[in-house]
Parts: structure tokens; sequence; C-alpha cells
């Protein structure tokens, strides 16, 4: 084996081994990445896709502002047909109860579906903190490596030392690894490679804010063209009363407006 | 014919001590009979207790020595696990039952091809055994008792003694001691006070002066174990159903001390079932509690821990884990003075083939046992699969059964429908009833925006869930759909249209 010349080393390190990149460069790894469905956000993210073996955190405000419908084509592929055989998705305490119909349009084998609760029941009151059975059972399945895709919800307040376990555990994990949490953990570390906050951008619209990636940072937020829930014709209607009533206040602002700096200039 | 004999020196100790738990090899142990010690562990015979002392100088060298009896029914058990786990190499397995020194024989001259020669087949013989924690000594000679015989031989034969030829085994036969004989034990001074040693000085004596004195028993062991008389033996089968006990040495507070009682039965619950070529697919523990005082009846006599397996395996390490699980979560009335292991489920049919390379089959099987693990800590319905049902109303629509692979119906694969997504994802466990301005819902302080609507749905008068809803597509402040409904019939108690937030686009 022939040694390549140190120039062009040099020139180009990240050749050397998986793990490096440069800081202008998007991040690689070994495993190939599972395909979001969306072209733009595969764009950007590391790898191409939903990292496998590693955690993806994901921080919104509230359930339901189309978290479902942005990871559902990953979802369904996983659940579908990938080598060697259909794969479960397992969701570790959902916020509210599933509408299975819902998931079977989005693509996602209702058969394929695992819903564990932590010991509070399906219907138990959301606690501040996560239960001990919870992480266990979560750790468990990431470690069994037999599961296809995680989504966990994990309340805000979690222990550092917790989420470092559950990224140690996803490492023999085959899939991607979701924990959803609210909004407010963002100002907490957490050693998910991965960050996303997420925001209802209109109607069947995201927007999608990367906070951490192996990769330079992404000052923009992704306006992500979600699964439609609306029938393209009352969605032109909406649209159309939308701006008709943006174009409303504006004329009703602008005469104010002008007459603010009237009244300024004035003075 | 060739005969394996397993001879278990320290059964009855070993037995004894696996009562003990983790505590085993650390403490000083000693097996009484009558008022002398009958047998010793290594931690004890490094104190200097040796077997033949009295209760009173034992304890005088070792005041932390521990003193059991021989149980002779706890020994039988041992044994049994022992006879089961030697099934998997010959169809030919006997016990041989005698008194004081208790044996396993395997015929194994059909085996010896298939497992790759007599020593391979021991080796692996010793492996099937590890798990049952018994020390044991093998021989293998043309004649089972001949085979017993050297087995029981303490002299010179460290890693047992192996004969192939008749005439080589009589020719060992005959340095033998003569108390080897059952027969012989009994009459040990009247033999060593004529002179007769070995079986050879027996061998040269007349026989009918020696049936005469000793009985013809003796003379006929010696023929057997010579291979001059046909010695049938009777083939062991294991029971239909499985049922051991173990009295635990002290009682039991906390689970982890029951763990360790019950790992003993369950290596013989393994070994039983695999005798059979077959699976487990179920068992039951029975706890039986101490009473707290005499006439205590509030505390139960028993507690029955039932386990049921989603898929029949024999993995040992599976079987624990789960037991482990179902154990922490248990929560005991009483402590525990006894463990009792009953078994009649099982699955008879052909193995699974094991994979080298992940296939569909290995990971459906992965899975059941991780769903198997989590349910065992979390309780069966805590994991759960959906089943959709034909339903319009969306409460109705999804119906959650918990993930048992038996319980679990093949359902209508869904019509692949195209977008748009007509239900929400998330539903709210109860509707909330919204407030109204103007007669336009409000949610969180502002107005709803509504989108697309109205979808009538209208069912369940025959089930008394009737709803006759006008559902609606709306958008909340933020930018986020909400699926709201309006009752169609307006209640008496509720003035206003009666608008309700039913679901959430996730």
């Amino acid at each position: 084996m022939d040694l390549l010349p140190a120039a062009a080393l040099l020139a180009a390190p990240e050749t050397l081994h998986p793990a490096l990149w440069r800081a202008h460069q998007l991040g690689r790894s070994r495993e190939a990445a599972v395909r979001s469905g969306f072209e733009l956000l595969d764009a950007h993210l590391p790898g191409g896709g939903w990292p496998r073996q590693a955690l993806t955190e994901l921080l919104l405000p509230h359930p339901g502002v189309g978290e479902m419908r942005l990871l559902a084509p990953a979802l369904a592929g996983i659940a579908a047909a990938e080598p060697p055989a259909p794969r479960s998705v397992m969701l570790f305490d959902p916020p509210a109860p599933l509408c299975g119909w819902a998931l079977a349009q989005l693509g996602v084998d209702a058969q394929r579906l695992i819903v564990v609760h932590g010991r509070d029941g399906a219907h138990g009151a959301r606690h501040l903190l996560p239960s001990a059975d919870l992480l266990w059972a979560l750790e468990q399945a990431l470690k069994s490596g037999q599961v296809g895709a995680v989504l966990a919800w994990l309340p805000l307040r979690l222990r550092a030392d917790a989420l470092r376990r559950l990224q140690l555990a996803a490492q023999s994990h085959g899939g991607p690894v979701f924990l959803l949490r609210d909004i407010e953990a963002r100002a907490q570390p957490s050693p998910a490679p991965l960050r996303l906050a997420l925001h209802s951008a209109g109607i069947d619209e995201l927007a999608l804010r990367v906070l951490k990636r192996r990769g330079p940072a992404l000052m923009q937020p992704l306006r992500l063209a979600l699964p439609p829930v609306l029938a393209p014709l009352p969605r032109a209607r909406a649209e159309a009363a939308r701006l008709a009533a943006a174009a409303t206040t504006r004329a009703r602002l602008g005469p104010a407006a002008g007459s603010a700096t009237m009244l300024s200039l004035a003075e | 014919m060739l005969w394996i004999a397993l001879h278990l020196p320290t059964l009855s100790l070993e037995s004894f001590a696996a009562t003990l738990g983790s505590l085993r090899h650390a403490l000083p142990l000693a097996l009484l009979q009558g008022q002398r010690i009958a047998a010793v562990n290594r931690v004890a015979l490094q104190l200097g207790v040796k077997p033949g002392f009295k209760r009173a100088t034992a304890l005088a060298l070792a005041p932390q020595l521990r003193f059991g009896q021989a149980d002779a029914a706890r020994e039988a058990q041992a044994l049994r696990a022992m006879a089961h786990a030697a099934l998997a190499f010959t169809p030919m397995v006997a016990l041989d039952t005698e008194a004081a020194l208790p044996c396993v024989l395997l015929e194994v001259r059909g085996s010896l091809r298939y497992f790759g020669g007599l020593p391979s087949l021991q080796q692996q013989l010793r492996a099937a055994l590890a798990p049952l924690g018994h020390n044991c000594r093998l021989a293998s000679a043309p004649t089972a008792l001949g085979a017993a015989l050297l087995a029981r031989w303490r002299g010179g034969f460290e890693l047992g003694a192996h004969v192939d030829e008749l005439s080589a085994l009589r020719q060992r036969l005959d340095d033998a001691p003569v108390w080897l004989l059952g027969p012989g034990r009994e009459h040990r001074d009247a033999l060593q006070g004529m002179g007769l040693h070995t079986l050879g000085d027996l061998r040269r004596l007349p026989r009918s002066g020696l049936a005469r004195r000793f009985g013809e028993a003796l003379l006929n062991e010696l023929d057997r174990a010579r291979g001059d008389m046909p010695d049938p033996r009777e083939a062991l089968r294991p029971e239909p159903r499985f049922e051991a006990r173990v009295e635990l040495f002290e009682r039991a507070d906390s689970s982890e001390q029951l763990l360790h009682g019950a790992m003993l039965l369950l290596a013989q619950l393994v070994a039983w079932a695999q005798a059979q070529h077959a699976r487990i697919s179920g068992f039951t523990l029975a706890m039986r509690h101490e009473r707290r005082h005499r006439g205590d009846t509030d505390t139960p006599e028993h507690t029955e821990l039932p386990l049921a397996l989603a898929e029949a395996c024999n993995d040992v390490q599976h079987l624990q884990l789960l037991l482990r699980e179902r154990l922490a979560r248990l929560a005991l009335p009483a402590p525990t003075l006894a463990l009792r292991l009953r078994c009649d489920q099982l699955q008879r049919s052909a193995a699974p083939n094991g994979e080298l390379f992940p296939t569909a089959a290995s990971a459906q099987q992965g899975l059941l046992r991780l769903i198997e693990r989590l349910q065992a800590r979390l309780g069966p319905d805590q994991v759960q699969q959906p089943v959709l049902c034909a339903d319009h109303r969306p409460e109705h629509g999804t119906a959650w059964q918990p993930a048992l692979p038996q319980a679990r119906a093949r359902l209508p694969s869904t019509p692949a429908q195209a977008p748009p997504l007509t239900r929400p994802v998330w539903l709210l466990p109860q509707p909330l009833a919204l407030p109204e301005q103007q007669s336009r819902p409000l949610f969180e302080g502002r107005p709803l925006q509504l989108l697309a609507g109205p979808e009538r749905i209208e069912a369940g008068w025959w089930d008394g869930a009737h709803a006759a809803r006008d559902y609606f597509i709306a958008q909340a402040h933020d930018g986020a759909l909400v699926w709201v409904y309006r009752q169609r019939l307006p209640r008496v108690e509720q003035p206003g249209e009666g608008w309700y937030l039913h679901g959430r686009f996730g």
C-alpha cells in the first residue's frame, strides 16, 4: 500500500478517518443515515439523514407542531422493508393517545408499533421527572439492538448522566433514536450529537432550527413542507384569507404609521 | 457396551450448601451425621475441621461453623437433575442409588461417534453438568458396575479412570479394595480380619465358602462388576411434570435472596426440559412463608408466582432475567422459608435452528424477548400495540392491547391512502371543552381559525356512546393545526354550541 503524499493529506485531512471533518464541512458517519424524506433537510444533516447509533433531540414548544409528520417518512421506511426484515418502532411515553388511523395514513404500519408507558399508566399524569422504569426500559430497548427506531418523550428535567447513559446505549442500536423534549431544554447541555428545535410555521409547514450538529452552525431555520392535512382547495382559500387579512392590517396600519412619522418630524 | 459412571462424592454437602445462596463459598460448612461430622467444605478444612470430628470439637476450632443435616430428598432431587442433564448424551441413563455413594450411569457406546470420541464426549458432559454446580468424578468401563466402582475408588485416579477392554477392567478390579462393594462395606471388619483387602483376594477364595459366610450378594456384585453376570439396568425416564423444592437455610427477606434459591431450581428445570427435548413455556414458583406467630391466619401460607413465556425457551439466562424482574415487582407478605418450582407446560416441537447471520426470524425472537423483559418489569398493560378498528368515532378507532404475539390477531392491512391526512396523530384522552366568543371557539385565549370542514361523524347510537359531531380543522394562533368539533345536538345543561378540542395534527 503506498502512502498518500503528505501534502495531499494536509490539503484534505478529512480523508484520513470517517470521524474527521473540517469546520466548514458537514460531518460524516460510517453507517448510512436514514433518509428523512425531506430533501432540504437531508442536505443539511450530517451524513445526509437521521443519524443511526446516536441520539437525536427534537425540542418543541408543545406536542402537535408537526413532529410526527416530520418523522413519518423515515419511520414508514423502517417499518416497511429494510433489510433484513421490517423492524418495529417503539414509542416511549407518548404525550397523548395515538390515533392508529392517522399513522396508517402517514404510511406507518400499525402492526410494527409498540408503545411503552412508564409505571404511571397510559393516561397517567405527566411528571416533571422521568420514572426510573421508563429510563430502564428505554435503555434495554436501545441495548438489545432489536428495535428499528425509538421515539421517547422525555421530561424537561433530566439528569445529564441519564442522557449520557442513553447515548452510550444508543451505540448498540442500529436505527435512529429520537428524544422529544420541551423547547425549554434548549439551554441545557446534552450529549446528543444532533439537536433540532421545531416550530410551526403556518399551515402544513414546519420551521426547523438546527441547534447543534456535526458541522458548521446554521443560522436560518429550514422551512419544510409537511405531508398536508388540508386539501388543496381549503388550503388555497386559507392562504387567500391570510393574505387578505395581512393586506387589510397593512392598510389599516399604513396611515397611522405615516402620521406617527409626521408627528416625530414636527417635533 | 461402554458405561460412564458419574460419581458425586460431595453431593450431600453441595446440595446443602446450595440452599445458602451466595454465602456458600465464604462460610465454613459441615454436614452432620448423628453427632459426628460427615463432610466439610474447603473453608472449614482450612480452619482445621476434618470429617469424623465431634460437633463440640469442630465448634471449638471454628465457632462460626454452620451445620447442616443430610436430606435424602434434597440429594435425590439433585441427583435426578444430574441424570436429566446426562440424558442429552444418551437415552440410557440409570441411577445407582446406593446409600452413601450415589452414581449416575450412562451407556454411551452408541453416542461416541456423534460426540467425536470418548474424550470429547466427556468434555462436553462436564460442560453440560457444570451449571448444576456439583463436583463429580468420571470413570468409564465396559460394565455398569465396573464403571461405578472405578468412579468411587479414590486411589490414584484424579482425572477418572478409563478402561476400554473387559480384561483390563478385570485386572484393575483385582487391586480394588473390598469396601467398594456394597456388601463388602457391611462386612468390612470381618473381611479385614480374614486378611482380605482387595477384590483379587476375594476372588481367589472358594466361592461356596464365601457365599456361606457373607451371603450371595457379595459374589453377585463382584460377578456383575467383572462382566461374568448380566447386569440389566432400567433406563431413567423424566417425569411428565416437574416439581422441585428447596428449603432455604435462612429465611429470605429480599428478592435477591429468593433469586439465589430460585436459580438452583431453574437449572434443574432446564435440565429436565432438555432431557425431553422440549422447551419451557411457563412455570410457577411458589414461596412458602413464615408465620409471624402461632395462630397467625392473616399471612397466607404460600405466594404463587406464575410465569408464562411468550415464546418457549430453554435459556437459563433469559428465565433468570424474567424471574428477577417479576420478583422485584412482587410484594411479599412475609419472609420466605422454602421455594417450590412446578412446571407442566412444555412445548414439544423441533427446536428452532440457530442462525449465523441475522434473519427475520432471529430479529423477531430478539424483539419478543425484549418485550417480555419489559412486560415482566412494567406489567403487561404498559407495553401495548395498536389495533385498528373499523369505527368512525376517533376515540374508538384505535384499540390497545398488550404486545403479546399469541393474543395478536392478524390485522387487515390498512389501505394505502393518498394525502391529505384526515385524522390527527394525537387524540386528547378527553375532548377539551373550548370557550366561545362570538360563536367562534377560543383556544388558549385566542380565537381559532376554522380552515376546513365540517366533516360530520355520527355513529355509536347502538352502544350507548352516541356521537353526533361536526369536525373542523382549525389553526391555532401559533400556526399549528388542531382538530375541533361542535356537538350537533346541543345539550340542555351546556348552553352554547359546544365546541371541543379533540386532537392535534402532530
